[in-house]
């Protein structure tokens, strides 16, 4: 199997463009100035965001889905630091130090409830029979508001205090989060490891199998049902893993917060990286790629509009997903003389395209102290009448073939 | 025809990505005629019926209508202007009534703007009737069965006032009365005036319905011939471009029975419980559809198979919980020697592949019964357990069951083998590669390499890369689904060229066919199912297709029930 597919390579100059871009437009000129505090910023998001994209990719790949991971973190993030407070009650509450031994038991059992929330899901999609997104819907919802619940009620009874969030202060545990390297080589170890198995192994040939053809795959007796288990659990193990980063990193574990969303990121990322939804199609390399690609574009308008970027965190990824999986499809068809904007739906897409492009534009403008309303009707007009344009053009091209 | 030709292509190219799928097409179609068009798979006849049908628009070249160029933008404005196509796969909401099916897109309306149901249902009442078709007009699509919602597509073309109606492979899934309702119904619409183009494979029900047969090859028009002025063999001559094999039938095409007519006179056996055998037929109806055909094996019958019992079924039922019937499959006995090949007869619904399924672990519930293997009782709940006892089964969708159109040629023939190719855990892409290249080699697969998407294959190219992946598992017993559907006549001779050898190394074959003589030319021995039940078992040298197609139909069986 090749390393890097026409995909990977499309991904990595899109990946090199936005920095020079950001580079460029950014008026402090971070990624010059400091190159080290940016890579490692970009990194540390890029490593929390990849370990559960990795399980994302791997359920993905196997023609399932997990929307259940931004959950997930939750969950395991609150079930780790309750473990803490069941096991070292006075210690968490008066911020000291509890121990190498509560702490590798805490993670014990954090992967263990891993272990058990993704043989959930396997059971429920092979056994009962629900379609994954169902399946994974009902834990999304459900697994939030049981940590909630469980945060509310172990605070009660061990401090006597109901709490709704657990703050962990030990040094240890923090550390996992704290330096660089351990997320970052976690992640790199891990997206090895899964790349290996999904390229070099049985398993892994089984889970394009499985997700290419599930009918086929089981008449080649191949015990989808075991396979399926196996990529549950370990898409939900990897979400139990950045849960414990994610509580480490913010010293707190708030179970309303924690992960809020993650499930979208991670799924944007594989699909941005070439996972097809439909299944059968990925790869790791692309994966990383993609989530790298994620974490550079957030980055980047960040860097360029400065303060209240998490703002349009979203925006962002809407549209790079829409464009990168665009691009990835519509390689052939634009020759093939297909129109995008005819007919009434034509111009309605129009006028959204222009809408949204002025949008953008007078945000950008104000964050860049312009006059915002002006430039942003420009942009607008501008943009319609490229799209104008562009369906003139069309409708002329296939009037004449 | 020369002078005012209904439909006439001029030059017609359609290219597709890395393909070109016909070249300088020119063809007339006279009004109110049956035109056939043969070709192998891949010879380009479907492209060109989806371009008279305004599905493919980027054509080059002419196409005219009553001498008027034409260009259809979709297959909207092909039936405006009178054309209609029929799928293979049809066409039709399963979800809504038969009568929303007839109207869909061109719904009838009361003053209110409301859905005029009733008249819908009563326009689609009186269509029916014409064509024989007992649906009733609320009947949900998918209660139908596969003959009934083909004709509910005819009766749409035919409310929509077509006059050229195209049929492909109409009769691909059709058991024997609903082919003889179809011709029927095909008879009456020609008396309309209606121009039929035929899409077929099947060069006996072309030799019984077209005026003129065009044959297709590599997407160029070979030649147009008169259907009384030539024979099947010369068709399937000009269809391959060579000589096709011996074991393609000798000479004229088969009259199928049409089934109930006939009386079912033999005797029935008394073996209740054991299941019912029947061995050699009446004798006068030995050989009166299939002429004799040289044994195609050095030695004869006698010596292939070996005494040797591989696999024995005893009293196999299968049930069918929720049905009338009760059981798929009922009481079946019999036995497979190592080295034999053995057929399964049997109209759509008769459960064939339900049986091959049982045998491999993959049936629907849990069935009833012994099956043993060398000897040994197995019970398979999973096809894990019955590819690891050596039982290997070729599905009968290729498309659906059995390829992963995402992987390559290689990776579709080493899927089942994978292991072989890891040491330490690691799969060797390497000696992957090695095992599927030497198997596809071993089965001639012709391919433009091993790292080429399965899709770009032909059907029959396929099937082998299909079989080779079961080859590799090294199976004792092969069950072949119908392996020739959809698969061209020379690959279908280097099928049946492969299961023989495979049989001299010791293998046990069952084999599926909706083609009978291909089962009277390949098997040793031929079971009939009929619902459910064995009602005949043949010896090759008792068999014949008239004997074969009494047992398949042997209504008598349900008074018995």
């Amino acid at each position: 199997m090749q390393f890097f597919r026409r995909h990977e390579w499309g991904l990595l100059l899109v990946i090199l463009l936005m920095i020079v871009l950001t580079t460029l437009l950014d008026s402090r000129h971070n990624y010059w100035n400091d190159p080290r505090q940016s890579a490692i910023n970009i990194l540390r998001q890029t490593s929390f965001l990849g370990i559960i994209a990795l399980g994302a990719a791997v359920v993905i790949i196997s023609g399932g889905i997990d929307l259940s991971s931004g959950s997930m973190i939750a969950f395991s993030g609150s079930v780790c630091a309750v473990l803490l407070v069941l096991l070292a009650p006075n210690e968490m509450r008066n911020s000291l130090p509890v121990g190498w031994g509560v702490i590798s038991t805490a993670i014990a059992g954090t992967l263990l409830a891993g272990f058990l929330i993704g043989s959930l899901h396997a059971w429920l999609i092979t056994v009962v029979g629900l379609p994954p997104f169902v399946a994974t819907l009902a834990t999304l919802v459900g697994l939030r508001s049981f940590a909630r619940a469980l945060v509310d009620n172990v605070t009660t009874s061990v401090w006597r205090a109901s709490k709704s969030q657990i703050d962990v202060a030990d040094d240890t545990f923090r550390n996992f989060a704290k330096h660089l390297w351990i997320p970052a080589t976690l992640f790199a170890l891990l997206a090895v490891v899964t790349w290996i198995m999904l390229s070099r192994t049985v398993l892994g040939r089984h889970l394009y199998a499985l997700g290419g053809n599930e009918q086929a795959a089981r008449l080649s007796g191949i015990r989808t049902e075991k396979l399926k288990w196996f990529a549950y659990v370990f898409s939900a193990m990897l979400s139990s893993l950045a849960g414990m980063l994610y509580v480490a990193d913010t010293s707190t574990a708030n179970p309303q917060m924690l992960g809020q969303g993650y499930e979208l990121n991670a799924i944007a990322a594989a699909v941005v990286g070439g996972c097809s939804l439909q299944g059968g199609v990925g790869t790791i390399p692309g994966t990383v790629l993609g989530v790298l690609f994620l974490r550079i574009v957030i980055d980047g308008v960040a860097k360029i509009i400065k303060s209240g970027a998490d703002v349009y965190e979203g925006l962002i990824v809407g549209m790079v997903v829409v464009l990168a999986v665009a691009f990835a499809q519509l390689r052939g068809v634009a020759r093939g003389g297909k129109r995008f904007f005819a007919g009434p739906l034509g111009v309605v897409a129009a006028v959204n395209l222009a809408l949204i492009a002025g949008a953008a534009a007078a945000l950008f403008s104000q964050k860049a102290k312009l006059a915002a309303s002006q430039f942003g009707g420009v942009t607008a007009l501008a943009v319609f009448g490229l799209l104008i344009g562009v369906r003139w053009l069309e409708g002329r091209r296939e009037r004449r073939s | 025809m020369n002078t005012s030709p209904l439909i006439s292509t001029d030059r017609i190219t359609q290219r597709f990505p890395g393909v070109v799928a016909l070249r300088d097409v020119s063809l007339d179609i006279a009004a109110g005629e049956l035109r056939a068009i043969v070709g192998e798979n891949g010879a380009g006849k479907s492209t060109l019926m989806k371009i008279l049908a305004g599905i493919h628009t980027g054509y080059v070249g002419d196409l005219r209508l009553r001498g008027q160029v034409v260009r259809f933008g979709g297959t909207g404005e092909a039936e405006a202007a009178g054309i209609s196509i029929i799928h293979q796969e049809l066409n039709l909401v399963e979800q809504l009534s038969v009568a929303a099916n007839l109207f869909l897109g061109r719904e009838k309306r009361t003053s209110l703007g409301l859905l005029d149901d009733r008249e819908m249902e009563r326009i689609a009442g009186e269509l029916l009737r014409d064509l024989e078709c007992l649906a009733k007009p609320r009947q949900l699509v998918a209660e139908l069965r596969v003959g009934d919602q083909q004709l509910v597509e005819i009766a749409k073309a035919l409310s929509i006032q077509t006059e050229v109606l195209i049929m492909d492979e109409p009769t691909s899934a059709l058991t024997e009365t609903e082919v003889a309702r179809l011709y029927r119904v095909i008879g009456r619409l020609r008396e309309r005036g209606v121009t039929i183009l035929y899409i077929s494979h099947k060069l006996d029900e072309v030799f019984r319905l077209a005026d003129r047969i065009t044959v297709l090859r590599d997407g160029q028009l070979i030649r147009t011939l008169e259907a009384r002025d030539t024979t099947p063999r010369e068709i399937a001559h000009l269809m391959v471009g060579r000589d096709v094999e011996s074991f393609e039938r000798e000479a004229a095409p088969s009259s199928p029975l049409p089934s109930g007519d006939s009386p079912t006179s033999s005797p029935l056996p008394p073996g209740e419980g054991s299941g019912v055998r029947e061995r050699g037929a009446k004798p006068q109806s030995k050989h009166t559809a299939t002429p004799p055909h040289p044994s195609p094996l050095p030695g004869g019958e006698g010596t292939r198979a070996s005494c040797n019992v591989l696999l024995e079924v005893a009293n196999l039922s299968l049930p069918w919980s929720g049905h009338a019937r009760q059981w798929r499959l009922k009481d079946i006995s019999f036995q497979l020697r190592s080295g034999e090949v053995l057929g399964v007869a049997g109209l759509m619904g008769a459960g064939r592949t339900e049986l091959l399924e049982c045998l491999f672990g993959a049936a629907a519930e849990r069935p009833t019964g012994t099956i043993q293997l060398e000897g040994r009782t197995v019970a398979f709940e999973h096809p894990a357990e019955a590819v690891s006892a050596g039982v290997a089964l070729v599905t009968e969708d290729r498309k659906r069951l059995g390829l992963f159109s995402q992987m390559t040629v290689g990776q579709n023939i080493s899927l089942c083998a994978m292991r072989h190719t890891v040491s330490a855990g690691f799969v060797r892409p390497r000696r992957e590669r090695e095992l599927a290249l030497q198997t596809a080699k071993d089965l001639s697969v012709r391919m433009p390499g091993i790292d080429a998407a399965i899709t770009g294959l032909s059907g029959g190219n396929q099937q082998k890369c299909i079989i080779g992946r079961w080859l590799l598992t090294k199976p004792k017993v092969l069950l072949l689904d119908d392996p020739t559907r959809g698969v061209d006549v020379g690959a279908k001779a280097e099928l049946y060229r492969l299961i023989r050898r495979l049989c001299r190394d010791g293998i046990g074959v069952i084999v599926t066919s909706s083609e009978l003589p291909e089962l009277l030319i390949l098997c040793d021995r031929i079971l009939v199912l009929c619902e459910g039940r064995l009602t005949g078992e043949f010896r090759r040298s008792d068999a014949s297709e008239q004997a074969i197609m009494e047992a398949a139909t042997k209504r008598s069986m349900k008074s018995e029930v």
